[in-house]
């Protein structure tokens, strides 16, 4: 077999990984299209896609400015449940107790559905920034938690030893052996957690009445019967949390060069 | 003179004689015992243990799965403590040679960090040493370039930037070994370091630890399955059995230095073998 025959297959192989979710994306809005109008679906029960996109095109501005509120206040739940969440899951990898303490309080959290306590943390802290941002870092915080504990835990017992067998300090056991161990585990919690993120965002807008964010614009959409806006919103939402999830895999890729996870 | 330098001269001149005459326990064991107790079952993992092991010397802990080798290595390393008796290393007790980072170990498994590169994990050691400001060692730990020349001299001169699992199990298993020689630690604890290669790896690795351990001038406590490899590498085999874990017989090995496979034909090899043998079978069936 020829090299240029070779360098042409895998070309054409690489094309067509990345062009399959490209299709699959594209066949399912086309299908939503034909479907809508075979069966003659009214514009205001359920608009075509292309209405959609055209909506979108229409007002750019309008929809770059919430998605920039959301995806700012995502972002910054995100974070202050990823630092909070590996404090609490650093004390709880030194210490049995804790752990056993504070297991049935993560699971709480995680199992008590979000929107039922979104109201009453806006009751608790007041409309603005500050509910959504606590709500976000709630749903992002246990996942973060519970893998940051198996993580900090996943140090070979052997390199373990090795570090006191030089009598390695807890400071270089932890910052040069289980945080290293962990971030496979938090790369698998920041994937989950990015979605969470933006789920936790848009109900936070919902209930703390605030006037911006895509979140705001999806229930003023509802209020006012505006189904155009209405799936706008949906769509820049479903575009923002899938680049952010490709960004992170991106991350990934370079960062756990090294782990069996990102070999093919 | 630092320990280091002395070994290494002690090292130069006796390629020939006889181990340990004339030379001073390096490690005291005396009356050691160690009983583990986990969910109300009681295992006696040694019993009054006695042994001395000079300075520069090779030994060898051979024995059935359970006999405590393991544990007795340890106990010597300052990572477990004995119930009885008295272990001195260097005059001092183990967790204070420790503390002094007076050990260099190589486990079972290569235990390397899969995120440093082959430099980077034959460096891990010595940088957690240099690091830390308690590091008032009688030793050094080597420099750069002395670290690549045992790279270099274990096959692994071009490796330096490959990630660990990119090499073979063998050459896993010489990172680790370099990594515990870049310590310049005087004595080093190897828990069957070579017992998951194969026969052949396995062999090689031998005179490869053996011509990196005459460099050194390092104390090593080996712990092992083998038989054969306990008598070519060493200079006494610590033969032990189980239930108690206890000391059964300590072996001479008559073979002159530098060890080389050839040997492995010589009647005295044979020897040794088939009465270590003898030994670990009549403990055995006691
Ligand atoms: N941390 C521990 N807790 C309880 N029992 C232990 C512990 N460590 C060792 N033992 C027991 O002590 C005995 C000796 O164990 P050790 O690991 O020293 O044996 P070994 O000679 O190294 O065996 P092997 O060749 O299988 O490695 C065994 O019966 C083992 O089950
Ligand atoms: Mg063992």
């Amino acid at each position: 077999m020829t090299g240029r025959s070779l360098t042409h297959r895998s070309l054409t192989r690489r094309l067509a990984r990345l062009g399959a979710p490209v299709f699959g994306v594209v066949g399912f809005l086309v299908s939503w299209q034909v479907l809508v109008r075979a069966f003659g679906t009214p514009k205001y029960l359920l608009p075509q896609p292309s209405d959609i996109l055209r909506h979108i095109g229409s007002d750019p501005g309008f929809y770059l400015r919430n998605a920039r509120t959301t995806l700012w206040e995502a972002t910054l739940g995100f974070l202050l449940a990823f630092v909070t969440a590996l404090t609490v899951a650093t004390l709880m990898a030194h210490s049995r107790f804790i752990d056993r303490a504070l297991q049935p309080m993560a699971v709480l959290i995680q199992v008590t559905p979000i929107i039922a306590y979104a109201p009453a943390i806006v009751v608790w802290r007041g409309f603005g920034l500050e509910p959504i941002l606590i709500v976000t870092a709630l749903v992002c915080f246990v996942p973060f938690l519970l893998n940051g504990v198996s993580g900090l835990r996943s140090v070979d017992p052997n390199l373990l030893e090795l570090a006191h067998s030089v009598h390695a300090t807890r400071r270089e056991i932890f910052l040069r052996l289980r945080l290293p161990s962990a971030l496979p585990f938090l790369f698998s919690a920041a994937r989950i957690a990015v979605g969470l993120a933006l789920i936790g965002a848009v109900l936070g807008e919902f209930f703390a009445g605030v006037t911006g964010g895509l979140g705001y614009a999806v229930k003023v959409a509802q209020a006012h019967v505006l189904p155009l806006q209405l799936w706008g919103s949906i769509f820049v939402l479903g575009f923002l949390g899938a680049s952010a999830t490709l960004a992170i895999g991106a991350v990934e890729r370079v960062a756990l060069r090294w782990h069996s996870s990102q070999r093919h | 003179m630092t320990t280091n330098e002395t070994n290494r001269a002690n090292r130069a001149n006796r390629t020939n004689e006889q181990p340990d005459v004339g030379r001073r326990a390096h490690v005291r064991i005396e009356g050691v015992g160690k009983v583990f107790q986990r969910r109300g079952q009681i295992t006696e993992a040694l019993r009054d243990v006695d042994l001395d092991i000079a300075e520069g010397e090779f030994i060898s802990l051979l024995g059935p799965s359970g006999c405590g080798k393991s544990t007795l290595l340890r106990i010597i390393g300052g990572l477990v403590s004995n119930d009885t008796g008295v272990v001195t290393v260097a005059g001092a007790t183990p967790e204070t040679a420790r503390e002094a980072k007076q050990f260099g170990l190589v486990p079972q498994a290569p235990a390397l960090l899969p995120w440093h590169t082959v430099a980077k994990n034959v460096r891990f050691l010595t940088d957690l040493h240099t690091s830390s400001a308690s590091a008032a060692g009688s030793q050094t730990v080597l420099g750069s370039a002395e670290i690549d020349g045992l790279l270099a001299a274990v096959g692994l001169g071009s490796f330096h930037d490959a990630l660990p699992h990119e090499l073979s199990g063998g050459m896993q298993q010489r990172v680790s070994l370099v990594r515990a020689f870049a310590l310049g630690a005087p004595i080093l604890l190897m828990d069957e370091p070579f017992a998951a290669l194969d026969e052949i790896t396995r062999s090689d690795m031998r005179y490869l630890l053996l011509d990196l351990w005459q460099r050194s001038g390092a104390t090593v406590v080996f712990v092992t399955h083998s038989v054969t490899e306990a008598v070519i590498l060493s200079d006494r085999v610590v033969v032990m059995a189980p239930r108690p874990g206890r000391v059964v017989t300590v072996e001479d090995v008559s073979l002159a230095r530098p060890r080389s496979p050839e040997m492995e034909d010589d009647p005295v090899f044979h020897e040794h073998v088939s009465r270590l043998r003898t030994h670990l079978r009549e403990s055995h069936s006691a």
